[in-house]
């Protein structure tokens, strides 16, 4: 089952914080015309994912009633999802949590606070489009 | 491991500072909540670990959103109580009264750097110690045993189409947590690769019997056993949007003004009526008036908006009063009824100060010691009731103690000394609410002005009336005293009364009028200087607005006149106006220059004849008529 992949690229956020996501939104808005959801739990980003297909994920750990980790775990055992890029946004600069999220299957791995011209250039660099460019 | 140390490039925080604010200004309210939690489970030797979950993610988003704006000293303040969060729930520190008190005070720390951020005023320094005292660790466990309980599984496989309908995790989430709580949730992948999420609710509702949980994308299932290790999933509500009070403000005024405008439509509808057919015209009319019922519902629902809970209110005032017990050795035990109760979000903001003092002065004059409580027979623990109750278009606050009450000899004696109060009149719960309020009467030397608070009870007074609010009183020695806020629901949009007295339009706000009636001129009693009539088997005070105003047309005196009465019982006046000319909505402007500001008047509007009337300031006016009285037998003598 492939899934199709979007016109315009479709950015999902996922942060607990309102205001982190705006500002994480913001700093990603040098991408051009990509679209973004927002989700303020892993629960609601998997329901997102379900409903309509994303290419990236921006992802916070910890968040409550599902951490991250489990987040990503989940994700990697999905067929459809094994080769989503999802970027791991977190205060957690240990390197205990830096492992533990490459072992679950982060693609990338950036602390906050972030430099906003560093996520775009991250995010840009693993979005689709410009891997078949 | 590199952390991004530098700062930000082009202040890229700075454009966020009113999420960052509005997002901390939640999670302190949260985090107070929750240690007012903990400080009582600690007493009730129990600590549920979900509380201090919820405490650690507070101040992990605090700790990440200070960094992200730039602000290092809130993210290193929030970082060490994280720290210390961490210890504790690791098992590696306990929890007692005074890692508690090291918790509050940096969260009050925390509120007062961001307050000052705010306002850019000098930054409160922060200490250079850890956030909460260190002692050896105990067991901290246990959740609180509940009644027999059921438990279901619920799964739910989300589509495009039931998103569209509004079912969605969130929505499904709420109506988990309206009946019950949230167990455990995961996400499950189904046969065809499709997510489903299974979630366990704990409730006392049979869920098997309501088919609403086993309907399109549902699936409920009963299970036998309830878990005993939980976690109940914190109430998240993610759905939530920020809207600055200055936009609402705006689409009051907005709706404000489409309600004048209709009010204009109406009447030159109603004078079409000899130029129109009547089936026409009266559609016209039913067309207005459906206009008019749904501004009115469109005004209820922007004002809706603007309604925050008192709790939060309450809960501050919680730990005022654990500070205040804690020095002065009292035990006070807080009772808050109608935690969930909406107000005005700008109303609640200027009744902060004035709640502060009554809460202060209750636990400082009103409620005795331990000592003092059990001479007097007492229960050593004295009770605060904060109580908020929302009636029609009213919220009113009550503030109560079971304190020793005022001593109304010893202030009658004062009020007396002073010239506050003629020899012969009694001093009721009015009176002497008028009294203590008097700017500067005390019957202590300094005891019952705070220092450095800056409010007074003459503040607290001021303030609620200029909220078009009412405080009322009462205090019996030895049982305690009660002091009662009303203020109405929202200010800007009112319903009044429209009189007339000589000629001149007048609008009263119609939540400081108890009732209305029409009286013959012969019923009127002159009692000394002042005018009594018979009502309702008392003696109501009459007060004439054409005297007041000094408008007083002669050929007026003899004719039937119409009065409203405005306060309850002792407290009661009749204000004498020549006639109620209607009843209308009407949208309240504040007069802003001091120069232009009358006695009696509170503000001015418009009713759609695009021409100014003035609103009376009925409180202003009660006190100007209650001085008179309680001077006058004095000035008799």
């Amino acid at each position: 089952m492939l899934r199709p992949l979007a016109k315009t690229a479709h950015v999902l956020v996922v942060d607990d914080s309102p205001t982190m996501r705006r500002m994480i939104v913001t700093a990603l808005r040098g991408l051009g015309s990509v679209k973004f959801s927002e989700a303020g739990s892993g629960l609601e980003a998997l329901e997102l994912m379900t409903l309509t297909p994303i290419d990236l994920m921006v992802l916070d750990l910890n968040m409550p009633e599902m951490h991250g980790i489990e987040v990503l775990q989940f994700v990697r055992a999905h067929s459809t999802y094994r080769r989503l890029p999802v970027v791991v946004l977190t205060t957690r600069g240990d390197e205990a949590s830096r492992s533990e999220a490459a072992a679950s299957g982060a693609t990338d791995y950036m602390t906050k606070p972030f430099q906003a011209h560093e996520l775009l250039e991250l995010v840009r660099n693993l979005l689709p489009q410009s891997k078949e460019t | 491991m590199t952390t991004p140390d530098s700062e930000l490039p082009d202040n890229f925080g700075e454009q966020f500072l009113d999420d960052y604010f509005a997002e901390c200004d939640e999670h302190i309210a949260a985090v107070r909540r929750h240690l007012l939690a903990l400080d009582q489970q600690v007493g009730e030797g129990r600590i549920d670990s979900a509380l201090l979950d919820e405490l650690f993610r507070s101040f992990h988003t605090i700790k990440g959103i200070s960094g992200m704006v730039g602000f290092r000293e809130e993210e290193q303040l929030a970082h060490r109580i994280e720290d210390t969060l961490r210890a504790v729930r690791q098992g590696d520190l306990s929890v007692n009264v005074d890692s508690i008190d090291g918790l509050i005070e940096s969260v009050a720390l925390l509120d007062r750097r961001l307050a000052a951020r705010r306002s850019a005023a000098p930054l409160p320094v922060i200490p250079d110690e850890s956030a909460a005292a260190t002692l050896p660790p105990d067991a901290a466990a246990g959740a609180a045993g509940t009644g027999p309980l059921l438990t279901f599984t619920i799964e739910f496989t989300p589509t495009l189409a039931l998103a569209e309908r509004g079912i969605n995790i969130n929505s499904l989430r709420a109506r988990m947590q309206e009946i019950g709580e949230i167990l455990k949730s995961t996400p499950k992948v189904k046969g065809q690769g499709e997510i489903s999420f299974q979630f366990q609710v704990r409730t006392h509702v049979d869920l098997m019997a309501q088919p609403e949980w086993n309907s399109e994308g549902l699936q409920t299932k009963a299970e036998p056993h309830v878990p005993d290790t939980h976690r109940p999933a914190p109430k998240v509500a993610s759905n939530v949007v920020r809207v600055d009070l200055v936009r609402l403000d705006e689409l009051i005024r907005i709706v404000g003004e489409m309600v004048t405008s209709r009010a204009r439509m109406e009447d030159h509808v109603k004078q079409a009526r000899k130029n129109l057919p009547s089936p026409e015209w009266r559609a016209l009319i039913e067309s207005t008036q459906t206009m008019a019922r749904q501004l009115r519902d469109l005004r209820d629902g922007v004002m809706r908006v603007r309604m925050v809970q008192i709790g939060e209110i309450f809960d501050r005032m919680q730990f005022v009063v654990r500070d205040m017990a804690r020095e002065s050795g009292k035990r006070v035990i807080v009772d808050v009824v109608g935690h969930e109760t909406e107000i005005d979000k700008f109303l609640i903001e200027r009744l902060m100060d004035p709640l502060l003092h009554l809460v202060r002065n209750a636990v400082s004059h009103g409620l005795e010691n331990p000592d003092e409580r059990r001479s007097a027979g007492k229960l050593p623990e004295g009770h605060l009731t904060l109580r908020a109750t929302a009636v029609a278009e009213k919220v009113s606050i009550e503030i109560a103690d079971d304190g020793r009450g005022i001593d109304v000899e010893r202030v009658a004696e004062r009020a007396r000394a002073t010239g506050l109060l003629a020899p012969e009149v009694p001093l009721d719960d009015a009176r002497l609410l008028e009294v203590i309020c008097y700017p500067g009467f005390s019957t202590r030397a300094e005891a019952d002005r705070e220092s450095g608070r800056g409010v007074g009870m003459d503040v607290v007074k001021s303030t609620v009336e200029a909220l078009t609010g009412t405080l009322s009183f009462s205090t019996q020695r030895g049982q305690g005293s009660r002091f009662c806020i009303e203020v109405p629901l929202t200010l800007a949009l009112a319903n009044a009364l429209i009189v007339s007295v000589c000629g001149q339009t007048y609008a009263v706000p119609q939540s400081t009028v108890r009732e209305v009636f029409e009286v013959d001129p012969s019923a009127v009693r002159a009692l000394e200087r002042n005018e009594i009539i018979a009502h309702r088997g008392n003696a109501l005070p009459l007060f004439r607005l054409s005297k007041f105003f000094k408008l007083s047309e002669p050929n007026h005196w003899g004719r039937r006149f119409h009065v409203f009465v405005t306060g309850t019982g002792n407290n009661a006046l009749g204000i004498a106006v020549d006639r109620i000319v209607g009843h209308q909505e009407i949208v309240v402007r504040t007069i802003g220059d001091s120069l232009v500001q009358v006695p009696g008047i509170a503000g001015a509007t418009d009713l759609g004849d695009e021409k100014v009337v003035l609103i009376l300031d009925v409180p202003a006016l009660r006190r100007s008529a209650l001085q008179e009285r309680m001077m006058s037998v004095g000035n008799q003598a």
